[in-house]
């Protein structure tokens, strides 16, 4: 026997199909060909229509989907968390084609079990009918296609092709109905009752029109209401997931290296770091921000440097004002970053960074609570301050200057000015 | 001098307790409360010199420690209010300083400092941290040229006051800034304590705006 799991759901899939993807539903689930399949339902067809009467009635009950699809077939709490719109909304979608070609099926078999009776339709009566049935093909082959649209999330004007088939549809469809008022009137199509009808038919349709209306309008607002909260649930499951799988293995990792308090610090830091970022930071777009830049040196020196005593060292940053990073900027950063890796491995915490970004200068401040030291009695071979601090701002036109006390620690204090593009333009 | 009566609102109980170990001798904990509506319960009930009050609470008509700080508006003047929180997010901040809180630090403060914290809340002066100090300076404009000549100016900072919130935001404690700036702490204190007036008072509409600018999600 074959265990209830192992065989494919009984689906009609999208791909693959010819007609309404009953046989290849029928196929995978069963696990005969498919062509076997369609040559069982012909010859069921052959036999009295039996065939055709089955594939219908499984077309309308069978639900639409594919049993390969990974989204069937992986535990639901893998899928929960980052359910996705498009997803969703292929599975919702009415199949209108399918419904259209069922109905001209359902007709033809119809048409040919009268024949077959000897009812022979009148041509009278077949004009109509086949107008109506063009018409309302026309009518719902615009809707599966307006859905469509609306899917794959094209904003645009409403193009005029669906609106004209639509319009084409209604037309044929209403000329349909007023030959069956004629035919059933039995007084062919005089102009006077031709009229009566149409003004008839309009009232009727004003009037449940003017009923309908309101309740229509609500689902018109409803729906919009429903795609926008989706959307936001979207989003908001994208955030969660991505929070919950960044902080998970950040505390299975810490649980992990438990026996080592600086890793544990270092991440806990870390992580502390990037919530902060999601929670409270305006995310702006790389390269556009001077105080994302220096966030991501602090993050660059936070993670990847000690103390003196092999503790790790958090930094308070305080950023006044922003603007789009430049040369100068670019300069200001990077002594930023050697003033603060000096602060960190050779001061003592905590280690502050105040950056001011004003329309006229750049200025930042990296202050430490260590013992300090003599500027001038450092050799000329402790490159560190001298050359990647001060030289590297003095070439882009900033000053650097370093105070340092016992009782106060040490501060670097760099000035960059605007630059001189900047000014002009 | 008798300890500084205190009490501790924070939902999470790890929280209190860690806050309550840390804090020193100066300060007592008299009462402790996890939600808005016990919040004002016990603040009414203890009326503490000073309320350690986090941002975030649950309870109460939603609106967290703001709430807590408008309904206990009637202890005005005996009962201080010291924001306590982990938000970095300027709404936070500014707002619960706007409806009457006299300062804004971080739960990575160690003991010592929100002890000094406390005390200096309880004296009826002003605790900015270096964040809320880059808040104001952000938030008020930094350009050199629009200056406070006055006082009683509410929309603007004196060059005074922001030389002082400058040095704040890099770190400096009130006494370090006395000493750079060759004035006495106590003149510090008066000067934070303006800044704090300016931002509750202030009705300037870049100030709301820019809070609003930051507003996320």
């Amino acid at each position: 026997m074959v265990p209830a799991s192992a065989r494919p759901a009984l689906l009609r899939p999208v791909r693959g199909r010819w007609v309404g993807g009953v046989a290849a539903g029928l196929s995978a689930h069963l696990g005969l060909g498919v062509g076997t399949v369609r040559a069982l339902f012909a010859a069921l067809a052959l036999a009295g229509g039996a065939g055709v009467f089955l594939y219908v009635f499984l077309w309308v009950t069978v639900p639409l989907g594919d049993s390969r699809d990974p989204a069937l077939t992986s535990p639901p709490a893998a899928t929960r968390l980052a359910r996705r719109l498009p997803q969703l909304a292929s599975g919702r979608r009415l199949p209108a084609t399918d419904i259209g070609i069922g109905l001209v099926l359902v007709a033809g078999a119809a048409l040919l079990l009268a024949v077959r009776n000897g009812w022979w339709p009148q041509s009278s009566w077949l004009l109509p009918l086949v107008l109506v049935a063009g018409g309302l093909g026309l009518a719902w082959s615009q809707l599966d296609a307006v859905q469509r649209r609306r899917t794959s999330q094209v904003v645009g004007g409403r193009t005029p092709a669906p609106l004209l088939a639509v319009a084409g549809g209604v037309l044929l469809a209403g000329a349909g109905a007023l030959l069956f008022v004629g035919q059933v009137g039995g007084q062919g199509l005089e102009p006077a009752v031709l009229v009566q009808s149409v003004v008839a038919g309009l009232a009727i349709l004003a009037g449940v029109g003017l009923v309908l209306a309101p309740w229509w309008l609500r689902l018109v607002r409803e729906l919009g209401d429903e795609r926008v909260a989706r959307e936001r649930e979207a989003e908001r499951a994208d955030i969660a997931a991505h929070l919950h799988d960044s902080v998970l293995q950040t505390l299975a990792l810490i649980r992990s290296r438990a026996a080592d308090p600086v890793e544990v610090a270092r991440m806990a830091r870390a992580q502390e770091r990037e919530l902060r970022e999601w929670l409270y930071a305006d995310r702006p777009a790389p390269g556009t921000s001077v105080a994302a830049a220096v966030r991501a040196v602090v993050a660059e020196v936070e993670d990847s440097r000690v103390g003196p005593d092999g503790g790790v060292v958090a930094v308070d940053v305080v950023v006044v004002g922003d603007r789009e990073p430049d040369e100068g900027s670019d300069a200001l950063l990077a002594a930023t970053r050697e003033a603060l890796v000096n602060a960190v491995t050779h001061g003592r915490p905590p280690v502050s960074l105040y950056l001011e970004v004003r329309d006229d200068a750049l200025e930042v401040f990296v202050r430490d609570r260590g013992e300090g030291f003599d500027l001038d009695q450092v050799g000329p071979d402790r490159f560190g301050v001298r050359e990647s601090i001060m030289g590297r701002v003095r070439r882009r036109g900033g000053t650097a200057t370093v105070t340092s006390s016992v009782r106060r620690g040490t501060e670097v204090h760099v000035v960059m000015p605007a630059q001189e593009q900047r000014r002009t333009s | 001098m008798s300890p500084v009566s205190v009490v501790l609102v924070d939902d999470h109980a790890l929280v209190r307790a860690g806050v309550r170990t840390s804090l020193g001798d100066p300060v007592r904990v008299v009462g402790e409360a996890a939600d808005v509506d016990e919040a004002v319960a016990v603040v009414h009930e203890h009326r503490p010199a000073v309320v350690l009050l986090d941002i975030h609470l649950p309870g109460g008509a939603g609106g967290g420690g703001v709430e807590v700080v408008t309904r206990c508006a009637d202890l005005r003047g005996t009962t201080q209010f010291l924001a306590l929180s982990v938000s970095d997010a300027a709404e936070d901040v500014v707002g619960v300083i706007r409806v009457g809180a006299r300062g804004y630090v971080t739960k990575e403060i160690d003991g010592q400092a929100l002890t000094d914290a406390v005390v200096r809340v309880a004296g009826g002066d002003a605790v900015f941290s270096p964040r809320l100090a880059g808040f104001v300076l952000d938030a008020f404009g930094i350009a050199g040229g629009d200056v406070a000549t006055t006082d009683d100016e509410l929309d603007r900072l004196t060059a005074r006051e922001r030389e002082v919130m400058r040095l704040i935001a890099r770190g400096y404690t009130y006494r370090e800034a006395a000493g750079e700036l060759f004035i006495s702490v106590k003149t510090v204190e008066t000067h934070v304590s303006a800044v704090l007036r300016k931002l509750q008072l202030s009705n300037r509409n870049e100030l709301t705006r820019w809070a609003a600018d930051r507003r996320l999600l």
